[in-house]
């Protein structure tokens, strides 16, 4: 294990079945929380119906009641008319205060004996005859505990049947402990259900996380089995839902980028060897031939001056290479000054003059445009491209440069010679170090190769680009370098 | 005139040493640092050649302690890595000039006799001459035996400088460098073009050559 531990990573699967139990705890909390409500409402509707009939029962009485002796007499009617109801208690409550009738066992609760607190006669006959009986539940049902159990129940003030006595107060209320009983058992459930859920849900969207990052854990372990030996490895597409395939391909994408430009690596480091060997067998052999025997000293000038033409063509392929492997490290920083081109073609002209000369060529520059760089790399650049035009070009014809500043991105130049048409399947690796169209081309009539590929790596450290096509005869070049910001 | 080379490498001293012996340079060779800038400091040079790695002290360090002494005499150095950065430091220390190993013996040689001869006022007459060959500066005019030559301007260019330089072999890389202004080694043999084309004009028809190449190193202009 490694000394630096990561940083601590939020693990997506945690935080999805952290979610997944917290969104279905809270639905299924809200759920539960109207359904309790709904019910509570449905009981209170069954007590106000209740209550509302015994209410008018007990107000007949009363009212029925012409002397204080009738009023005597009530119990015994208010048992008879509420017989049959269990919990069903009823108080009548004179204005001094002093009970005139209460169930046995009754306890009325302080904040009912006040007068405010009952509903006056008329507000009650409205509400009940005018079928508003949802306002009687809401607004005068009391709730309260004793001793004997949980009561519900209304105060009602109203005049008895004898004309000369003060309003009393009727009080009806009824047992609801069975009610109260229900909705906690209920609640109860509730929780259990709803911590089961959330459990359950969360489970589920653990699975269902897991599942699908499979496909990941599998990339993963691919992606763990690529090493530079076999890079040909690809991410399997067919299994992969939608939201993994772009990434899955740009995985595949890059892949292939590596494995090609590790081919051009390992081919690159066979060339170089084969490169090197050729030279070094000849100075080699060359070498001990002539200390094999005793030899003049112009045999041995002869042997000296042949080595050190050998010497100097690995001297310069040196050069080359340390120019690509700078750039290829990001070395290599252009300066930027405004460079002509048709200025430096010119020049390049003069350099070739007399080489175009002897193979009866006419060298043409056409157009104009400046770009932003390194004068002295670009110079090199367009100078590989020219003498790879020259050594190629048919004797007797002409090699064009055109150069477009036209497009205000990009400043475009070509460099065009006639010729033999190089094959299609040469042209992408013409760049490539030590590439060689025709692999049968003596060494010793040009460079090591390398030309193109530097003029390729100093384009693109300009941020430009170079293409080439080959049709009918015609070789062109094609290099497209920024222009300079206006 | 009395060199100073500093380099560690064995065999790049001991070469060093006799190719410039041979050109007629005295030449003391110091193999590291420390004894490099003793010696420097003790004795009169005309050039210093440094190598940049070198142990003890190396090359940047021997330069600044010249210069700190006062020693302004042109100091060349001999470096296997070409980095933008070695050049500025090279130079803003006060390096004369650069040579990026590997180099060409004629390079170097090329390099060190410009290098002295910027110290002494060259003589810069309208006319030069060798043998028979004479070449105008004032006026363009090139003759050899009382007979006009026309040349291009690159071929008078070509011309002016092997003059200027008689007896010194010239390497490619230091023509195509003075005469055309290109700072790289090119894949072509356009310099070989070049001077065969100038020979033609100012040697053909006339008994004595005067441009000779030297094999494997580059061209000297010379009366036999």
């Amino acid at each position: 294990m490694s000394l630096l531990q990561p940083a601590r990573r939020p693990s997506l699967s945690l935080r999805l079945t952290l979610f997944f139990a917290a969104a279905s705890t809270a639905v299924l909390l809200a759920l539960g929380y109207m359904i309790l409500r709904a019910v509570d409402r449905h009981f209170m509707e069954q007590d106000a119906a209740l209550l509302e009939g015994k209410i008018a029962l007990a107000q007949h009485a009363l009212r029925s009641a012409r002397s204080v002796a009738d009023l005597a007499a009530l119990p015994q009617k208010f048992d008879d008319s509420l017989i049959g109801h269990h919990g069903l208690v009823v108080a009548v409550i004179a204005a001094d205060g002093s009970r005139l009738f209460a169930s046995r066992d009754m306890q009325v609760p302080e904040s009912l004996l006040a007068p405010e607190a009952a509903l006056p006669e008329a507000e009650f006959e409205h509400l009940a005859h005018a079928g508003h009986a949802a306002n009687i539940r809401t607004a005068q049902l009391s709730a309260w505990q004793t001793s004997a159990g949980n009561f519900r129940g209304l105060a009602v003030a109203m005049h008895t049947g004898v004309a000369s006595m003060a309003p009393v107060t009727l009080i009806v209320a009824t047992e609801i402990s069975h009610h109260t009983d229900f909705l906690r058992e209920f609640r109860v459930t509730l929780w259990v259900f709803v911590a089961c859920a959330a459990l359950l849900t969360g489970l589920l969207g653990w699975l269902l996380t897991r599942h699908a990052l499979l496909p990941l854990q599998a990339m993963r372990r691919t992606a763990a089995e690529v090493t530079a030996d076999n890079l040909h490895f690809r991410l399997p597409l067919a299994d992969v839902p939608k939201e993994l395939a772009t990434l899955a391909e740009s995985l595949n994408q890059m892949l292939a980028r590596l494995e090609d430009s590790f081919r051009r690596l390992s081919d690159f480091s066979s060339d170089l060897a084969h490169e090197l060997r050729t030279p070094v067998s000849n100075l080699m052999t060359h070498t001990q031939v002539a200390l094999s025997q005793t030899r003049s000293a112009e045999e041995y000038r002869d042997v000296l001056y042949s080595n050190l033409e050998e010497f100097e063509r690995l001297s310069s392929m040196v050069s080359e290479l340390l120019f690509l492997a700078k750039a290829d490290n990001g070395l290599m920083v252009p300066r930027h000054e405004l460079v002509r081109l048709e200025d430096e073609m010119r020049k390049l002209f003069d350099f070739y003059e007399a080489l175009a000369e002897s193979a009866q060529l006419t060298l043409q520059v056409e157009g104009q445009g400046a770009v932003p760089g390194d004068g002295s790399m670009l110079r090199r650049a367009l100078s590989n491209l020219l003498s790879n035009a020259v050594r190629h070009a048919t004797p007797g014809t002409a090699i064009v440069v055109r150069i477009d500043d036209s497009d205000g991105t990009h400043v475009q130049l070509e460099i065009e010679n006639q010729g033999e048409t190089i094959a299609p399947e040469h042209l992408p690796r013409l760049f490539d170090r030590f590439y060689r169209a025709d692999a049968s081309r003596h060494r010793s009539s040009e460079g090591a190769g390398l030309g193109l590929a530097i003029t390729h790596a100093i384009v693109v450290a300009h941020g430009g680009s170079l293409a080439v096509t080959s049709e009918d005869g015609v070789t062109r070049f094609t290099m497209r370098l920024p222009a300079p910001r206006p | 005139m009395k060199i100073l080379v500093v380099e560690d490498e064995p065999k790049t001293g001991d070469y060093l040493k006799q190719g410039l012996s041979e050109a007629g340079f005295v030449v003391d060779l110091a193999r590291d640092g420390k004894d490099g800038l003793h010696l420097a400091l003790s004795e009169d040079y005309a050039l210093a050649i440094l190598d940049v790695m070198l142990p003890g002290l190396d090359g940047w360090q021997i330069l600044a302690g010249l210069r700190r002494a006062g020693r302004d005499m042109p100091v060349l150095f001999l470096t296997a890595r070409d980095q933008v950065e070695d050049r500025v430091k090279g130079l803003e220390l006060g390096a004369d000039d650069y040579l990026v190993k590997p180099f060409a013996f004629a390079e170097l040689l090329a390099r060190v006799r410009t290098l002295l001869r910027r110290g002494s006022k060259a003589s810069e007459g309208d006319l030069l001459s060798i043998a028979d060959l004479e070449l105008d500066l004032r006026r363009r005019r090139v003759t050899r035996a009382g007979q006009r030559i026309d040349l291009t301007a690159k071929e008078f260019a070509l011309l002016e400088l092997l003059m200027r330089r008689q007896g010194e072999v010239l390497p490619r890389s230091l023509i195509a460098s003075q005469v055309w202004d290109m700072n790289f080694d090119s894949d072509t043999n356009v310099i070989e073009v070049a001077v065969r084309r100038l020979r033609a004009k100012v040697d053909d028809g006339f008994p004595t050559r005067l441009i000779n190449t030297v094999r494997g190193m580059g061209y000297v202009l010379d009366a036999p």
